[in-house]
């Protein structure tokens, strides 16, 4: 179990921010600028081929397991873009792009003289390429032939899949009853295939209300109700997961 | 003491060198260009930004007709209006509006990540990536909007829509009063992201 799958509800955290600011160091910008380039660049995409070295897949999916895997003291202590660093830094890493050492040592000259030149290069169809990804995106809608076992106004339960690396089902849900408010059409993909934890193929959508007296009984607030997207591999008939408790 | 409970004394001068040395080492193999990353903010300057949404939400309040469309299909009321290219791109692909009513508040929310629909609204505040936020408006909502200068009245329902798929929202809010003889472009600039999130409403200047 990891605490960043079961963020919602936790308690006694303090006021929240109210800060605004998509980034707040000029440097989040540029580690913003190289997740993007990293996904528009991804090998799974079916976009023109370009001079890149980048040949190795990178999707929300891999950034997300990173934060996921983290200590949660950590996953708190350190800012959005702080974490995107780190796990960025890692990857170029641990697949070879880059050493650490090499990485290490840059960084200090950096730090010695923040005015050190760049090197200048690049082929502008990597560019081209990070503009395409931008403006065709990468829909994981398919329309593959599914079977759609729930209609809205269905009352169903949420499973609690084992959800090791990475999940798209929310902690705070997992063994809780919903009814379903919108049944999405077609059928969606998820960017990486999560094993255990089921998502991946492409699959209904259920956007699910739930009473928050059911999720946090006696500890909430009156006259709110919360929804949730959730893929059809979390979702079962209420007498499915009545039949697994008595068995 | 344990250094996971410390910062560097550095801590933001360490992390501009790091990512400089990175985007440097990335552009010295191949893998990026030196205007990689200026590229991508220049296209969140002036493609995908809230800019977007505000134009969206201004021709929502005043054609009734066209709210009604962006409720039921979003990308293909986007569609209808003159805005730049890539309004179903990257995260955006599938998007959904919820429109606020005398009766009704929506706040949207991701408790796992910090799903953000970005050709309408850009990148995410800090605040929505908070996970203080994602944890607290989950259970609290209404305590939450207190902290952000919003009181919402227990007789209004708040609805609060959890982003865990791939489908991204956003919220129309209502028009403010006052508004009448205001043009459409006037109301544009009444729309800030914090209102298309449900954070805030539209106030008349």
């Amino acid at each position: 179990m990891k605490l960043q799958h079961y963020l919602g509800g936790l308690e006694g955290l303090g006021p929240v921010s109210t800060e605004t600011r998509v980034f707040v160091e000029t440097w989040e910008t540029r580690i913003f600028g190289i997740h993007t380039a990293m996904m528009a660049l991804s090998s799974q995409l079916p976009l023109p081929p370009t001079p890149s070295k980048f040949t190795t897949v990178w999707t929300w999916a891999d950034l997300r397991k990173g934060a996921e895997s983290l200590n949660p003291f950590d996953y708190f202590k350190f800012r959005y873009y702080e974490k995107w660093l780190g796990g960025i830094s890692g990857y170029f890493i641990d697949n070879g792009y880059i050493t650490a050492e090499e990485l290490d040592a840059l960084t200090e000259e950096f730090y010695r003289d923040p005015s050190k030149p760049f090197p200048a290069a690049g082929d502008a169809a990597i560019d081209n390429r990070v503009v395409q990804y931008l403006v065709e995106g990468d829909s994981p809608k398919r329309d593959t032939n599914v079977s759609f076992d729930f209609a809205v106004g269905d009352l169903v339960s949420i499973k609690n899949v084992p959800s090791i690396e990475h999940t798209r089902l929310p902690g705070f849900l997992r063994n809780k009853s919903g009814t379903v408010e919108t049944v999405y059409d077609g059928a969606y993909v998820y960017l990486c295939d999560t094993g255990t934890d089921g998502i991946g193929a492409a699959m209904p959508v259920y956007c699910i209300r739930f009473e928050p007296e059911d999720l946090w009984p006696g500890n909430t607030e009156k006259n709110f109700s919360l929804y949730a997207d959730l893929y059809s591999h979390y979702v079962e008939a209420p007498a499915a997961a009545s039949a697994k408790q008595a068995a | 003491m344990i250094d996971r409970f410390q910062y560097r004394e550095d801590r933001e001068a360490y992390s501009a060198a790091r990512v400089k040395a990175l985007e440097a080492l990335l552009i010295k193999k191949g893998i990026i260009t030196d205007k990689t990353v200026d590229t991508v903010l220049d296209f969140f300057e002036t493609k995908m930004g809230p800019f977007n949404g505000a134009k969206i939400v201004a021709r929502a309040w005043v054609d009734p007709s066209f709210k009604d469309r962006l409720v039921t299909d979003t990308p293909a009321a986007i569609a209808e209006l003159n805005l730049p290219e890539g309004m179903a791109g990257a995260e955006g692909e599938h998007m959904r509006a919820v429109a606020n009513s005398p009766d009704v508040h929506n706040l949207i929310i991701c408790t796992l990540c910090s799903c953000y629909p970005w050709p309408v609204l850009g990148l995410p505040p800090y605040w929505y990536k908070d996970p203080t936020f994602r944890s607290r408006a989950a259970r609290e909502p209404r305590a939450v909007l207190g902290e952000f200068g919003l009181p919402v009245p227990e007789a209004i329902e708040i609805k609060v829509w959890d982003s865990s798929a791939q489908i991204r929202w956003f919220v129309i809010p209502e028009r403010p009063v006052g508004t009448e003889g205001m043009t459409e472009a006037e109301l544009e600039a009444l729309v800030t992201p914090e209102a298309m999130m449900g954070v805030a409403i539209a106030k008349a200047a």
